[in-house]
């Protein structure tokens, strides 16, 4: 664990803290690879950028790291662009890809020489290596790790500077179980400290336990930018699921009591626009019998789906229909 | 600049290959150098023409784990992808690419110089006495042959780094340094025309730059020693301010 007080440097210039994305617009060839794309990432905060592959989150990493140019638009860091830090590694501490190694290079020495770039020391590196947990493979050539050793030397690389800002592309991909869960309570410790966490990933599941604030991104642009409940309760709608065998008799019931039903299985009718107490209480004084009433409450899944829906740019020809 | 410095500088250390490669270079001049002298036909008055040249005649091979190097130090990032850790830490890409060049420079001074001088020991091993007068580094010619070879090495390693950095790319920066070094004399021993031929071979980086090792009959190169040197130096600018050019304005 860390012991020192994070983040506070660059806190305390001037500027918002974090990463503020506005209006980033890109243009490789005829294709439009950003859009309009603008979020912001908060300190304290696991923010998940979510989207199908090809939706523009690797291309707007590489711009916030001063990589790849825009046509329009900023990403500033604590107020200021990437390109204008000084040591960009006390400020934003990133991995995009794990495999961007030299495979004859043992792991400590690839920490070293990022550290040599910042001014610190070894150290500094053996600190990071220990809290990542590769101790043991440290001074092994990178080329014979396993993708989760990389992926934890990655993460000992982002966190060298100790910087108040963490930005991770897919830390998830090619892990194994242990390694995933690992990662979590990882995010969420840095989180804690009071970082800004900003975690990309093309699968919902993956950041569902972890973010606590997602940006949905699709076709070049942020389609939504919410709360994790937020973006549940706004998909949910108000709609309440009652299980019977009686379907025909509820339904009857229901809509002479003026409610919008619909049967939506063998023994399921979806109900619009009541409470769920409502309904219970108007089964029962009909006499109707049932065995659940229960406010449908959408996965991150069923978001993700609903929003991404319209943005999905290459979806296979004979994938008609999503099941739910 | 001095901590992009100090990172290159733990980059090149911290691998195998540029040892290797600078290994290579000394074998490579040596043992050419040595092979030459050993078949040249030496009389009590010399050793029928320039001793020096023959001597350091090793780095016509020599020349080629060096222009590997050169290439390797910026386009092995670009094979790994690592150029983007590189830039994410360092954002300022002139510096980064100054660091590089001189890491390499340094590096490939000190196993430059140790091929140069194992060259011209092993050609006053095998060379007979006529041959041990000419080769001391007390003669001014071959005292400025000798210097010359190993600033040439650090020029064709400079181009090479220019080179890769436009190219992005070891197989492409490889093919076409060693293309540049090697295809322009034999294309030019096919030209006729005595004219033209002479204007490949000055403007060539290779027949240009090692007009340098010349210590007898100057007046009948094609350039002089020094101005032979400054064209690969001008190969050398022009491929790294090309590269550094577009090292700035592409996405990385």
């Amino acid at each position: 664990m860390l012991r020192r007080t994070v983040g506070m440097s660059s806190l305390r210039t001037a500027g918002a803290p974090g990463i503020v994305v506005a209006g980033l617009r890109k243009r490789y060839g005829t294709a439009l690879a950003l859009d309009g794309m603008s979020f912001t990432v908060r300190p304290g905060v696991v923010t998940g950028l979510v989207g199908p592959n090809g939706a523009g989150k690797s291309t707007t990493m590489r711009v916030i790291l001063g990589l790849d140019a825009v046509d329009e638009g900023t990403a500033l860091i604590g107020g200021k662009p990437y390109r204008g830090l000084r040591h960009p590694l006390k400020h934003v501490g990133s991995l995009l890809d794990a495999a961007a190694l030299h495979a004859g290079r043992s792991g400590r020495d690839h920490l070293l020489w990022l550290a040599h770039s910042q001014g610190l020391d070894a150290r500094r590196v053996e600190q990071v290596i220990e809290q990542v947990g590769l101790t043991p493979a440290a001074r092994r050539k990178a080329g014979g790790y396993s993708l989760g050793m990389r992926q934890r030397l990655g993460i000992a690389a982002a966190l060298l500077g100790d910087p108040p800002i963490i930005m991770l592309d897919e830390p998830f991909n090619g892990m194994d179980p242990d390694g995933i869960v690992w990662m979590r309570g990882f995010l969420r410790s840095l989180a804690a400290q009071g970082r800004a966490v900003l975690v990309s990933s093309h699968l919902m599941s993956e950041v569902q336990d972890t973010a606590d604030h997602l940006v949905v991104v699709g076709r070049g642009k942020a389609i939504a930018d919410a709360g994790v409940a937020d973006l549940i309760a706004a998909v949910s709608g108000d709609r309440v699921t009652v299980r019977t065998a009686a379907g025909a008799h509820a339904m009857r019931v229901l809509v002479r009591a003026g409610a919008t039903v619909a049967a939506t299985g063998r023994d399921t009718i979806t109900v619009s626009g009541w409470p769920a107490d409502r309904i219970a209480t108007l089964l029962s004084q009909n006499a109707v019998p049932f065995s659940e009433v229960s406010a449908h409450r959408a996965s991150l899944e069923d978001v993700y789906l609903e929003l991404t829906r319209e943005a999905v740019e290459f979806r296979a020809a004979t994938h008609t229909e999503v099941s739910r | 600049m001095k901590r992009a410095l100090h990172a290159e500088w733990t980059k090149m250390r911290t691998v195998a290959g540029p040892l290797w490669l600078l290994l290579g270079t000394v074998a490579a001049t040596v043992s050419l150098s040595a092979v030459a002298a050993s078949l040249a036909n030496c009389t009590a008055t010399g050793c029928g023409g320039d001793t020096a040249k023959l001597a350091l005649v090793g780095v016509y091979l020599g020349q080629a784990p060096v222009a590997i190097l050169g290439v390797l130090v910026i386009g092995g990032e670009y094979g790994s992808g690592m150029i983007r850790t590189t830039l994410a830490a360092m954002p300022r890409r002139t510096t980064v690419l100054t660091a590089k060049a001189v890491a390499l420079t340094g590096s490939v001074a000190v196993g430059g110089t140790v091929a140069v001088l194992g060259a011209v020991l092993a050609g006053r091993l095998v060379l007979p006495d006529a041959g041990d007068r000419a080769l001391s580094l007390s003669d001014g010619p071959t005292l400025r042959a000798v210097f010359g070879t190993v600033l040439y090495l650090i020029l064709i390693g400079l181009l090479s780094l220019g080179v890769a950095a436009a190219v992005r790319d070891s197989a492409t920066g490889i093919g076409v340094v060693l293309g540049l070094l090697y295809v322009v004399p034999i294309v030019s021993q096919t030209i006729s025309d005595p004219g033209w031929r002479r204007l490949l071979e000055k403007m060539a980086p290779m027949t240009s730059g090692l007009a340098v090792q010349a210590t007898t009959d100057l007046g009948s190169l094609p350039i002089g020693p020094w101005a032979g040197l400054g064209v690969t130096a001008g190969w050398a600018i022009a491929t790294l301010l090309v590269g550094g050019l577009l090292l700035r304005t592409r996405d990385a």
